[in-house]
């Protein structure tokens, strides 16, 4: 943007927006990933102080709590999505974009999400995977 | 429902999901969408969507990913240490060379990268195992870097300042500038206790420094100075008028990125894919809080608590330092258990207009929150840098490192009071260099 402000002398009139549609498309297409990867933070002072198996139906409390609320995001995005898709939503900028294409990012985003905190419910409960990473002391 | 009262309860759900282990955004949001549920009704969760894309939908949130790339780009690469030999080299004439020069490279790396973790671990990597190779204390070794590497929220670039500045419609420019003086004030503090401690522990011969040849001073300049060199560009960028803070953001990272290429050969794709990787985890976990703290205070504003709370407090009519207090006792509570960017976006909204209206600059506010933030993180019981030293140096306890940064908690304090005093500290140079604010 620097360069085409001052090299090619021009106004930016495309590339701000596109950046941050694509900015916000990374963030919540990351979201599954990062989760995978037990990146977002938490604080487990209470599963901490807990016995292994009251922490192990605290893990089944909080990730139901997670799911349901991604489900909540997942199903009003996808409203939004088509409700920007259908009337044909454009931004009320010079470039006017459509946009339903940055708004796909929401229900992608939280479904990939759901299906990714789905799969780590199941990996505890099958004993795969120790309630939140915690292993015994 | 009085308002108030709802508040209450809003908060001690909120500590109550937020503490059960679940991921800090998805907690906001499930408190957030139950009371949305139980007190507006089930249309006002059509919004939900809206709001995180809108709070995503901001220019300057770029500058975070970008500063975030910047900075695990040069944690990755051998700098942090080359920049600790190199001031160690230079400061031989400074009593106590070793653990000032690691204060100092750890002040320096704060200004490239924007996470006191990074900071940490980068500088405490060499640092800690060289002084206790000499003979310091590990309570001082483990200590000063723990509490060095909290400069990196304070010392620009910092990430809590951009999320501050935007939380709070803040200029991010003035909130970096007005991070220096205090920076380096809190630095110097760190310094004279870390000198004192050292003399008093006995061994006087830990004050001197190993001599080294001029050649030696000068072998490790080329591989030091490009980045110091990105520090003056990236400055003098946002500074002169050139670019906004997230185009400079993404010149900085991107010049980095190349220099941690060609000196430090980081053009493995599998180093590279690292250097992303955990770019990318970290910045989208503090995207999604940015979210979720949205659809939160949507949530306490929909439902008036912000306003009673502000309204609250303008009738109780008490002296204006005495709200400080209580609002710093408050911020410090809640950065024991909290990351910093949570607890700026969940408190911001609701302390400004407090703040502002009781007389206080909100950069002023901005820094001694800031140094707030840091205390919480050295000290327990989620004191993140403290776990990080923990992580590099195994064999020195939780405990010494813990006894070893307290007095440095000490240093912040005092820091904060001094801030109190002369609010000049944090607001000289901002005003200094980019005009008297309107």
């Amino acid at each position: 943007m620097i360069f085409v402000r001052f090299v090619l002398n021009q106004s930016t009139i495309w590339q701000t927006e596109a950046v941050v549609y694509l900015a916000i498309g990374a963030t919540l297409v990351g979201l599954p990933y990062v989760q995978r990867l037990r990146g977002h933070v938490n604080v487990d002072l209470i599963p901490l102080a807990l016995s292994k198996a009251a922490r192990f139906y605290m893990y089944i409390l909080t990730m139901t709590l997670s799911i349901v609320i991604v489900a909540v995001v997942l199903f009003y995005g996808y409203e939004h999505w088509h409700l920007a898709y259908e009337r044909n939503w454009k931004s009320d900028t010079v470039w006017g974009v459509r946009l339903w294409i940055p708004y796909l990012s929401i229900p992608v985003g939280f479904g990939l999400f759901l299906l990714q905190l789905i799969a780590d419910l199941v990996a505890v409960l099958l004993k795969i995977d120790a309630p939140f990473g915690l292993e015994d002391v | 429902m009085d308002p108030i009262l709802l508040g209450a309860i809003v908060a001690i759900a909120t500590i109550l999901v937020l503490f059960s282990g679940v991921s800090v955004a998805l907690g906001l949001m499930i408190v957030a969408t139950g009371f949305l549920l139980i007190f507006d009704g089930l249309r006002s969760l059509e919004l939900i969507p809206e709001i995180l894309f809108g709070k995503l939908d901001n220019f300057a949130l770029l500058s975070i990913p970008m500063f975030i790339i910047m900075g695990s780009s040069i944690a990755s690469t051998r700098a942090g240490a080359d920049l600790y030999e190199a001031l160690e080299r230079w400061l031989t004439r400074v009593p106590g060379g070793l653990v000032v020069s690691n204060l100092g490279a750890c002040a320096l790396f704060a200004a490239m990268s924007g996470s006191s973790p990074a900071t940490c671990a980068a500088i405490g990597k060499m640092g800690i195992p060289e002084m206790r190779k000499r003979g310091y204390p590990d309570g001082v070794a483990a200590g000063s870097i723990a509490a060095g590497g909290t400069l990196g929220i304070l010392i620009p670039p910092s990430v809590t300042m951009i999320v501050y500045g935007i939380s709070t419609e803040t200029s991010i420019g003035r909130l970096f500038l007005a991070g220096v003086i205090p920076g380096f004030m809190l630095v110097g503090l760190f310094m004279i206790w870390s000198l004192y401690s050292t003399w008093k522990s006995g061994d006087k011969a830990l004050l001197e420094s190993g001599n080294y040849t001029w050649k030696e001073k000068f072998e490790i300049l080329p591989r030091v100075l490009p980045f110091l060199g990105i520090i003056i560009g990236v400055l003098y960028a946002m500074y002169g008028g050139i670019a906004t803070p997230s185009e400079t953001a993404a010149v900085g990272a991107l010049l980095t990125l190349i220099i941690a290429m060609v000196i430090y050969k980081l053009w493995n794709p599998k180093d590279l894919w690292v250097v992303l990787r955990d770019s990318t985890k970290e910045s989208v976990m503090i995207m999604f809080i940015i979210a979720a703290a949205g659809v939160f205070s949507y949530m306490l504003s929909s439902l008036f608590i912000t306003q009673a709370i502000a309204e609250w407090i303008g009738t109780l009519d008490v002296n204006r330092w005495v709200l400080m207090t209580f609002v710093m006792l408050f911020l410090l509570v809640a950065g024991f258990f909290l990351p910093p960017v949570a607890v700026i976006l969940m408190a911001a909204p609701i302390l400004l207009p407090i703040i502002t209206t009781a007389g206080f600059d909100p950069i002023w506010f901005a820094v001694v929150l800031t140094i707030n933030m840091e205390i919480g993180l050295i000290s327990p019981p989620v004191g993140l840098n403290l776990y990080v030293i923990n992580g590099i140096a195994p064999d020195i306890s939780l405990k010494t490192i813990l006894k070893g940064s307290l007095p440095f908690v000490a240093c912040m304090v005092v820091a904060i009071i001094l801030l109190s005093f002369f609010p000049g500290l944090a607001t000289w140079l901002p005003d200094f260099v980019m005009g008297k604010a309107i």
